[in-house]
C-alpha cells in the first residue's frame, strides 16, 4: 500500500474551473435554446457520454504514462463489429458483450506490442494502426453496414440495479478500480514514473516495458466495454464509427488536466473534461451551428486550453528537461 | 564520420527502395500486363505530386527534431485551396488564386510553429489539434460541397506534361525536391537542421537559433502544403474538401520509408522522393487491380509499422 503521492499527481484546482466552465455552459446554452435544458436533453448528454468517457480513462492512463493512441475509436469500431456478429447469430448477449471485450483487449495487445516491443513512438505506430484497423473494418463490413442487430444486448443494458442504469455502474467500476490502481498499488505510481521519464523509471527498477504493455491493454479493454454500450445504443455498425473518438478522448483528458508529457493524472478532471466537451458539441447543435463544425470546435478547444497552459509557462520547464 | 555513415546508409535505402519499386512493378505487370505504358507514368507522377511536396515538409519537420511531425499538414492541403476559392468566388481576381494559397499554408504553417516554438506544446498534440481544426474547416465552409470554377489556364498547366511528365511534378515537385536537397547538403541553414535533430541542447550550445529555424521549417511545411493545394486545384479543376485526407499517414509513411529517422538528424531528400514514387505506384497498382480505396490506407499503414520495426532491428544490431 502505498500513501504518498508524487508531487504533481493531483492537479490543483484543476477541477473546480471545469466544474465552473460546466455550469456556465449549461447556463448559457439554457438562455440561448429553449430544447437545451430539459430533462431528455439531460438524458441524451449523459447517454452520449458513455462510450467516451469509458475510452478517455484508457486515455488518461496512456498520456499520464506518455503515450498516446490514436487508433482507439477504431479498436472500439472492431470491437463491436464483434459484438454485431455475434448478435445476429443469436448468441446469448451476455456472451456477446464478454467477446466484445476481449476483443478489445486482445486489439490493445496488438497496440501495445507494435510500441512496446517494436520501440515505435506511440503517435507514429498508432496512426499506422489505424490505417490498418481502418481497412479491418472495411473488410469485416465488406462496403455495409451492420445494421437492424438484434435488441437482446439493448435489453440486457436497460435492466436497473437498485434504480442506478447499468451504464453508471460500469463507468463507475472502472473509475474505481482505475482510481485505486492509480492510488493505492505500486503500478500507479510506476506508470506516472515512467511518464515523468522513463529512462529514469528504468534505471529505479521499473519494469516499464510490463507498464507501458499493460497500459495499452487496460485501454483497449475500456475501448472493448465501450463497444458494448455502443451496440446497445445505435444497434448498427457504420464504415465510419468511432473516427473522432481519439480526438474528442485526447481533447477531454487534456482539459481535465492530465499532461500531455505524461506523469500527471487527473481522473476526475478526465470525467468532467468529457462532460463538458458534449455538453458543448450538444448545446451548439442545439443552437444552430452546423455539425460540420464539431470537429473544429473539439481542435480548437485543445489547442485552446493547451495555449493557455502554455502561456501560464506550466509546460515550460518540463519541455526544456523533456527534450534535453 | 557522421557524415560517411550517413551516405552509406542513403545509398543503401535509395538501392533498397529501387529494389522494392522494381519488384512491385513486376509483381503488378503480372497481374495486370495492360498496366504500364506511358500514360501510367504520367499518372503516377501526377498522383506523386502533392504528395511528394507535402511529404518533403513532413520530412523537413523531423530532421529537425525536437519530436517534430506535422500531422496538420491534409488539413493545410484543403484548407488553402478551400480558402482561396472562397476568397476566388468573393471577387478577388484569378490570378491571385496561387499566392494566395501559397500564403495560406505558410499562415497555417506558422501557427504550428508558434504553438511548438513558443507555446512548447508537443508537435504531435499541436499539429493534432490542428489538423482537425483545419480539415474540419474546409469541410465547414462549404458544407462538404466541392467549389468549381478554375481558369481553363490554371487547368492546362495543371494537367499539361512534356513527353509525358506532367507539368506540376516537373515545374515544382522536382525544384522543390532540388533546392532542399542543396540546401539541406551545402548550407549552413541545412547543417543547422541536421544538428537540431542530432542534438538539440549541443544546437543551442553553439548559438544555433534553434526555434527561429523550427518555426521557419513549420511554415514552409504549411506553404508545401498550400502548393500542394494549389495543384490540387489547378490538376482537379475544383476545389475539394477532403483533398488532404490521409496525407498526414502517407506524407509519414514517406519520410520513414525515405530513411529519414523518427527522432530526427538522420536522412535526406532523395530518399523521400524515392519512397514517394514507391508509395504511389504500390496505390495506383491496387487501383488498377481494383482494390478498395480503404485498402491503400491499410497498407500503407502497415508498410509504415513495417519500416519502423525493421529500422529498429537494423539500428539495434549495430
Amino acid at each position: 500500500m502505498i500513501k504518498v503521492l508524487p508531487r504533481g499527481a493531483v492537479p490543483e484546482n484543476r477541477e473546480l474551473l471545469l466544474l465552473g466552465a460546466c455550469v456556465l455552459a449549461i447556463v448559457l446554452f439554457a438562455v440561448s435554446s429553449p430544447f437545451f435544458a430539459t430533462a431528455d436533453n439531460a438524458v441524451t448528454i449523459l447517454r452520449n457520454s458513455v462510450e467516451l468517457l469509458l475510452i478517455s480513462l484508457g486515455m488518461s492512463l496512456l498520456l499520464a504514462m506518455g503515450g498516446v493512441d490514436v487508433s482507439i475509436g477504431t479498436v472500439m469500431g472492431l470491437a463491436a463489429f464483434v459484438i454485431g456478429r455475434l448478435l445476429i447469430a443469436t448468441v446469448d448477449p451476455v456472451l456477446a458483450a464478454i467477446a466484445g471485450i476481449l476483443a478489445g483487449a486482445a486489439l490493445g495487445m496488438v497496440t501495445g506490442a507494435v510500441v512496446v516491443f517494436g520501440r515505435i513512438p506511440a503517435i507514429v505506430a498508432t496512426l499506422g494502426l489505424l490505417g490498418v484497423y481502418k481497412a479491418a473494418i472495411y473488410l469485416a463490413l465488406g462496403g455495409a453496414w451492420l445494421s437492424g442487430l438484434p435488441p437482446t444486448l439493448t435489453a440486457m443494458l436497460q435492466v436497473r440495479l437498485v434504480g442506478v442504469p447499468i451504464a453508471v455502474i460500469v463507468i463507475a467500476l472502472s473509475y474505481g478500480a482505475i482510481w485505486l490502481a492509480m492510488r493505492r498499488t505500486p503500478f500507479g505510481l510506476h506508470l506516472l514514473a515512467v511518464g515523468n521519464s522513463e529512462e529514469k523509471a528504468r534505471l529505479q527498477g521499473v519494469n516499464t516495458k510490463l507498464i507501458q504493455f499493460s497500459t495499452f491493454v487496460i485501454s483497449g479493454t475500456l475501448a472493448g466495454v465501450a463497444a458494448v454500450f455502443y451496440i446497445g445504443t445505435y444497434r448498427n455498425v457504420e464504415m465510419t464509427i468511432g473516427s473522432t473518438l481519439a480526438l474528442d478522448a485526447i481533447a477531454a483528458v487534456v482539459l481535465g488536466g492530465t499532461s500531455i508529457l505524461g506523469g500527471k493524472c487527473s481522473l476526475l478532471g478526465t470525467v468532467l473534461g468529457v462532460l463538458l466537451l458534449r455538453i458543448l458539441q450538444n448545446g451548439l447543435l442545439l443552437i444552430g451551428v452546423p455539425s460540420l463544425w464539431q470537429t473544429v470546435v473539439t481542435g480548437a478547444l485543445l489547442i485552446g486550453v493547451l495555449s493557455i497552459e502554455g502561456l501560464s509557462g506550466r509546460l515550460q520547464l518540463k519541455f526544456a528537461g523533456a527534450t534535453q | 564520420m557522421i557524415a560517411l555513415g550517413k551516405m552509406r546508409g542513403q545509398n543503401l535505402i535509395l538501392a533498397i527502395l529501387a529494389a522494392l519499386w522494381v519488384a512491385t512493378i513486376i509483381g503488378l505487370s503480372v497481374l495486370s500486363p495492360a498496366m504500364f505504358n506511358a500514360g501510367t507514368v504520367t499518372n503516377i507522377l501526377q498522383f506523386s505530386t502533392i504528395l511528394s511536396l507535402v511529404a518533403l515538409g513532413q520530412t523537413l519537420v523531423i530532421l529537425s527534431g525536437g519530436a517534430g511531425i506535422d500531422l496538420s499538414i491534409g488539413g493545410t492541403v484543403s484548407l488553402s485551396a478551400m480558402l482561396a476559392m472562397l476568397a476566388f468566388k468573393a471577387g478577388m481576381p484569378i490570378v491571385l488564386v496561387p499566392p494566395a494559397c501559397i500564403l495560406i499554408g505558410l499562415a497555417l504553417g506558422a501557427i504550428n510553429g508558434l504553438l511548438v516554438t513558443k507555446l512548447r506544446i508537443l508537435p504531435l498534440i499541436a499539429t493534432l489539434g490542428t489538423l482537425f481544426i483545419y480539415s474540419g474547416t474546409a469541410l465547414a465552409v462549404t458544407g462538404g460541397a466541392a467549389m468549381s470554377g478554375v481558369p481553363a489556364w490554371m487547368l492546362a498547366w495543371g494537367r499539361g506534361s512534356i513527353s509525358s511528365l506532367p507539368l506540376p511534378f516537373i515545374t515544382i515537385a522536382l525544384p522543390a525536391f532540388g533546392i532542399a536537397g542543396i540546401v539541406l547538403l551545402w548550407t549552413a541553414w541545412g547543417r543547422w537542421i541536421y544538428a537540431m535533430g542530432f542534438n538539440e541542447r549541443s544546437a543551442r550550445l553553439v548559438g544555433i537559433p534553434v526555434d527561429r529555424v523550427r518555426l521557419l521549417i513549420y511554415m514552409i511545411s504549411g506553404g508545401l502544403g498550400g502548393l500542394g493545394g494549389l495543384i490540387s486545384l489547378a490538376w482537379l479543376g475544383s476545389g475539394r474538401p477532403n483533398i488532404g485526407q490521409n496525407l498526414e499517414l502517407e506524407s509519414l509513411t514517406a519520410a520513414m520509408l525515405g530513411g529519414v529517422a523518427i527522432v530526427g538528424g538522420r536522412g535526406g531528400v532523395g530518399g523521400v522522393l524515392a519512397a514517394v514514387l514507391l508509395l504511389v505506384t504500390l496505390k495506383t497498382g491496387l487501383l488498377r487491380l481494383n482494390v478498395n480505396t480503404v485498402w491503400q490506407v491499410g497498407v500503407v499503414g502497415v508498410l509504415l509499422i513495417a519500416v519502423l520495426i525493421a529500422d529498429r532491428l537494423t539500428t539495434h544490431r549495430r
